[in-house]
């Protein structure tokens, strides 16, 4: 190669390069950056107007004590819990009955998908209205449920809610999965005599596995990044403090940044751990 | 020899077994869809119809038994913009929308094709830590980036609201995944024709990739009008507040009865954007979430 040819290559490399820095620059500003940053803050006292004060792992210490905090997590498992495993099972047995071309189906798609388009914020102010003790739901319900004002019901609200939100989401994954299986192989598997029960259990379960995987990864994040229902249904009253409203309130009620770092922390290692777990869960009978 | 007589029969049976199988199944599946998955989807959109129809109730109607309003108040629908700068909310949305999915294009198409087709040293490792990025959600990160953010002296600006916001992990992965299907002899044909770098991304590539670009921009889009935690805290004036952040004050200033008719009529016109991008270009949508999610 004449050195002509080598100053080309690495010039068209240079600017290769360049081409990821205005990417690379906002990644590691408004991610990496922060990312140490939530470590290194969950060491100290921070209230953002003054210098930061060395406290060690006494904000983990002040966590593991705090009733509020266990509340918080309660919450989140109970909002992920019941929001969750419902919309996803849900959400598979609708996949099962719309994968079909039958007139109409497409039409009837849109219906369910529907929610997965409109802002969290606003469904909420919709469904508060629902919720209002001589509003629809008790209207229909026959009941008299003070949904939002006690401590029992405040909860299911939200479940009620989000479960209405979010099961279109896991429906457009699951038809996706769905659509990627060939029809043949669940036909062969009905000319070998194969019920649709035995052919939906041995053929199209294992082979929707992959998306699966993914389905439940995603309802575990979204469930913990959860914010915007409590903060305009409950405010986080009556039991549906879940964490990320915690560490909101922590660090811009009570001006605890370092507090809220240290729920922070706890809630990545958490996620992570969720994450690997599922994926080697999903995976392992794969091969 | 019994087996052998046999044999010839049992082949001969399927084509009519499965016919009639095939037949009965269309019609439990037309049963299902229409006697259960229609109703049941009619159910699920009952609650948006009843939110406009409560839009356009008056104001003593909307608790009362009765869906269909006495009389239609269309002029509910100007009630946010006369008691709360509803206008302005909407602007601002729309604004940082925009511009965060024009960042996010932008950036994450470069990212890509600089993953793709350029084997400089370190890419590799480079790219690793942008997958990595991928399990940072802002819920763990934003007390921190609101300190930086701070200290920029980008609370209540358009800055703070959009430039955090402007690249995406999934979508640099998105991008890279589809340039990695352009082929080499393209490029190096322009190349030889003289063409500069930039030229060959602005004048080759990116007009191959506007189904992954438009998938991008409908999935960034879609995520920042529903975002509400981080405008929530950059973007808390009225000057800056975006539909989210607005409708969730608005919503705590009207718990009563009286405000019903407003908090709905807002609620509607601020679904009501992505809801039609969402009818018009389903298939696209659809596309984009299952890709971020295929991503994964």
């Amino acid at each position: 190669m004449s050195t002509l040819a080598i100053r080309a290559t690495t010039h068209r490399k240079l600017i290769g390069a360049a081409f990821a820095v205005p990417a690379l620059a906002l990644f590691g500003l408004f991610a990496i950056y922060p990312m140490v940053r939530v470590f290194y803050i969950s060491l100290f006292d921070y209230d953002l107007t003054s210098s930061p004060r060395w406290v060690g792992f006494n904000n983990y210490e002040f966590l593991w004590h705090s009733e509020q905090f266990h509340q918080s997590l309660e919450a989140t498992g109970f909002y992920l819990l019941f929001t969750y495993v419902p919309a996803v099972l849900l959400a598979l047995l609708l996949a099962i009955g719309l994968d079909t071309k039958l007139p109409g189906s497409g039409f009837i798609r849109l219906l369910y998908f529907a929610p997965v388009a409109m802002s969290w914020v606003a469904i909420s102010v919709i469904w508060r209205l629902l919720f209002q003790p001589d509003g629809l739901l008790n209207r229909v319900l026959g009941t008299h449920t003070t949904w939002l004002t006690s401590t029992k019901s405040a909860e299911w609200a939200l479940v009620i809610a989000s479960v209405w939100k979010e099961t279109g989401l896991f429906l457009i994954l699951f038809l996706a999965g769905l659509s990627k299986i060939p029809r043949d192989l669940r036909e062969a598997a009905s000319l070998d005599g194969a019920g649709p029960l035995r052919s939906f259990r041995y053929v199209t379960l294992p082979l929707l596995k992959p998306m699966t995987a993914v389905v439940c990864v995603m309802a575990v994040i979204r469930g913990c990044q959860s914010f915007s229902p409590q903060v305009v249904l409950t405010g986080g009253s009556f039991n549906t403090e879940v964490v990320n409203l915690y560490v909101y309130k922590t660090a811009f009620e009570n001006a605890r940044m370092g507090r809220a770092s240290a729920v922070a922390v706890l809630l990545f290692f958490a996620l992570l751990m969720v994450t690997m777990l599922q994926l080697r869960l999903f995976r392992s009978d794969d091969r | 020899m019994t087996r052998v007589l046999s044999r010839p029969a049992e082949v001969a049976a399927p084509p009519v077994e499965p016919a009639r199988r095939r037949r009965r199944r269309v019609t439990v599946r037309a049963v299902v869809l229409y006697g259960l998955l229609l109703p049941g989807g009619l159910l699920f959109a009952s609650v948006f119809v009843y939110a406009v129809l409560s839009a356009l109730k008056p104001a003593d109607e909307v608790l009362s038994t009765h869906w269909w309003p006495s009389r239609f108040v269309w002029s509910n629908f100007k009630l946010p913009f006369s008691t709360v700068p509803f206008a302005r909310y909407y602007v601002n949305s729309v604004v940082v929308g925009v511009v965060v999915t024009l960042l996010n294009v932008v950036t994450c198409t470069l990212a890509g094709y600089s993953f793709s087709k350029f084997a400089y040293r370190g890419r590799t490792l480079l790219y690793l830590i942008v997958l990595a990025t991928m399990m940072i959600p802002l819920e763990v990160i934003y007390v921190p980036l609101y300190a930086l953010v701070f200290k920029l002296h980008w609370v209540n600006t358009f800055s703070g609201l959009i430039v955090p916001a402007g690249t995406s992990a999934f979508g640099i992965l998105l991008m890279r995944q589809s340039i990695d299907g352009l082929p080499d002899e393209i490029l190096d044909a322009a190349r030889l024709d003289g063409a500069g770098e930039t030229r060959i991304l602005w004048r080759i590539v990116a007009p191959m990739m506007t189904a992954p670009m438009a998938a991008l921009a409908l999935v960034v889009f879609m995520t920042t009008w529903d975002s509400h935690l981080w405008p929530l805290l950059v973007g808390n004036d009225d000057n800056h507040k975006t539909l989210p952040v607005g409708l969730a004050a608005m919503q705590a200033d009207n718990a009563g009865a009286t405000g019903i008719p407003m908090l709905m009529a807002a609620a509607v016109m601020a679904v009501l954007p992505t809801l039609l991008l969402f009818c018009l270009l389903q298939k696209r949508f659809v596309e984009g979430i299952t890709m971020s999610a295929d991503i994964r």
